[in-house]
């Protein structure tokens, strides 16, 4: 059974279709990339499952269970987290208070050792606990939101664009960690600008174009693929 | 003289420092000015004042049922006014101009019900007074200031070190991402906002008991004050609140004592003015940072 499942999912934002009916399904422990142009619609489709933007129509199914529109803060508790574009950590709190709050939803005793582990996963975060999240690097900003979604200890973790601007020497560091996650058995849903990197650490990748799926097939099949690397790798 | 007036200045102060909080958590969290905070204050003197004079109940039971009624009255301006605007993603601006239309429906309702002219309030905290030096110390003075020095230390605790406080806080940093976090911001915003009614309440029903009456212009004068306290302390800040409150209210004081009672109200525009000048933050008023 697939752990998230969406299903002719159409979504409107005024008169723009951004999404005109995605299919998508995503087995436990998998790790599954959308890569697409800019306003392809894969941050629409996080914020779909998020339920931060209500869908026309179609399902959400997650664990079994439908999940379409539900309340952002239910999804969150019952384990699909969403590391958001742009970092978006709490600039004012230190980096161990915005950590705290990644386990907003979960019992109190059980925070300290999340922290740990986090740590454990983040060593550079560590150093800088009490630091202000405002005054990080943009790779450590990157990293503490990777930490903070891991806090709320996700099955189902969603990441948008985590080497959005980032040198590329930090952007192997992010998707080192990447690995580590999904070897601890979390699923993930990718969503990457940089195409090639992303599918070599992925399983499977949908490709989106204006609102609709158009290819989807194994990681590396589509890393050779002639069309996805004409349109999506640039002039490599 | 000189202690007398401190004296006077920081129980007053710290009445302004009660309805301040109200105001800078409600800033702080959603960067919103409620003008109805000051509607709230005379809301809540004024329906003690009618639980007690119409119904036979006690005082402190009318006190208390009235605070209940005011924080409800917070609760209802952001659930059926400010909730539907954050809903439809409005400008800022449109909420401000709501809390001013809601205070303006308070205060005139209030009006109507009650008429312009003053009411005498008893003050049921009338027990005596006693000197230090030549300065005269009533007990209504001390029980005031108690009682806003437990509810500042009670609020910094909520704001700076509870789990909802925190969350409050991550709402007024990035409320998508406090979201994220399983914040249910819309839960959080409604305890801001019941807090700061039962602040007002509690305020307002202690100057009217110091003062022994209560006008309809009373919620008006407060509200510039407030804002001046907000502006003088920082503006979204607990403790900026504490200190720009009482000092206001020690200034405002000396004023009227050694220039003219006439400026008494004034001199919290001259702050206002001032202290937008020299140092638009406040004292305890942070810059932002933001990092791309």
């Amino acid at each position: 059974m697939p752990l998230l499942k969406l299903e002719d999912v159409v979504i409107d934002y005024g008169s723009i279709h951004a999404l005109k009916g995605i299919n998508m399904e995503l087995e436990p422990g998998e790790v599954v990339t959308m890569i697409g142009s800019n306003g392809a619609g894969k941050s629409t489709t996080m914020k779909a499952i998020m339920g931060m933007v209500k869908c026309k129509s179609g399902h959400i199914w997650y664990d079994g269970k439908e999940i379409t529109n539900q309340d952002t803060q239910h999804k969150v508790q019952s384990g699909i987290i969403l590391s958001p574009e742009g970092r978006q950590v709490f600039p004012r709190y230190s980096v161990k208070d915005n950590l705290i709050l990644g386990a907003y939803v979960r019992p109190r005793e059980e925070i300290a050792e999340s922290l740990e582990q986090v740590y454990a996963l983040l060593p550079k975060l560590k150093q800088r606990s009490n630091q202000l999240a405002g005054s990080l690097s943009g790779g450590e900003q990157q990293m503490l939101a990777i930490g903070r979604a891991m806090m709320a200890k996700p099955r189902m973790l969603l990441l948008d664009e985590p080497s959005l601007g980032l040198a590329p020497l930090i952007i192997n560091e992010i998707f080192d960690m990447i690995d580590q996650i999904s070897a601890s058995g979390v699923t993930i849903l990718l969503v990457e600008q940089n195409a090639r990197v992303a599918l070599k650490h992925s399983d499977r990748a949908y490709v989106i174009e204006t609102g609709s799926i158009v290819l989807s097939d194994q990681a590396d099949r589509l890393l050779n693929s002639d069309e996805v690397r004409k349109a999506y790798f640039g002039g490599l | 003289m000189f202690l007398q007036q401190i004296v006077n200045g920081i129980t007053i102060g710290s009445t302004y420092a009660l309805v301040a909080i109200g105001f800078n958590m409600i800033f702080g969290v959603l960067e919103l000015t409620n003008f109805a905070n000051s509607s709230l204050y005379m809301f809540g003197a004024y329906t003690t004042f009618l639980l007690y004079s119409a119904t036979g109940i006690t005082f402190f039971l009318s006190f208390a049922i009235s605070i209940i009624l005011t924080g409800l009255l917070g609760y209802c301006l952001d659930r059926f006014a400010l909730r539907t605007l954050r809903k439809k993603h409005a400008p800022k601006l449109a909420g401000l101009i709501t809390t001013l239309g809601m205070s303006m429906v308070i205060d005139n309702s209030i009006m109507v019900i009650f008429g312009t002219d003053s009411k005498a309030f008893e003050n049921h905290l009338d027990f005596g007074k006693f000197y230090i030096g030549n300065a005269i110390v009533t007990w209504t003075q001390v029980i005031i200031l108690v009682v806003a020095c437990v509810l500042m230390s009670f609020l910094s605790v909520l704001v700076y070190r509870t789990k909802i406080g925190k969350a409050m806080g991550a709402i007024a940093q990035n409320a998508d991402a406090a979201k994220l976090m399983g914040i249910n911001t819309n839960k959080v915003i409604s305890f801001t906002f019941i807090i700061s009614g039962v602040l007002a309440c509690i305020a307002g029903n202690m100057i009217a008991m110091n003062y022994r009456s209560i006008e309809t212009n009373m919620g008006s004068l407060i509200g510039t004050k407030i804002f001046a306290s907000a502006i003088l302390g920082g503006v979204g800040s607990v403790p900026g609140a504490i200190v720009g409150g009482v000092l206001l209210g020690v200034i405002e004081t000396m004023v009227s004592a050694y220039i003219s009672s006439g400026y008494r109200d004034a001199i919290s525009f001259t702050i206002l003015i001032v202290v937008l000048l020299i140092m638009p933050n406040g004292i305890f008023g942070k810059k932002a940072i933001n990092k791309v």
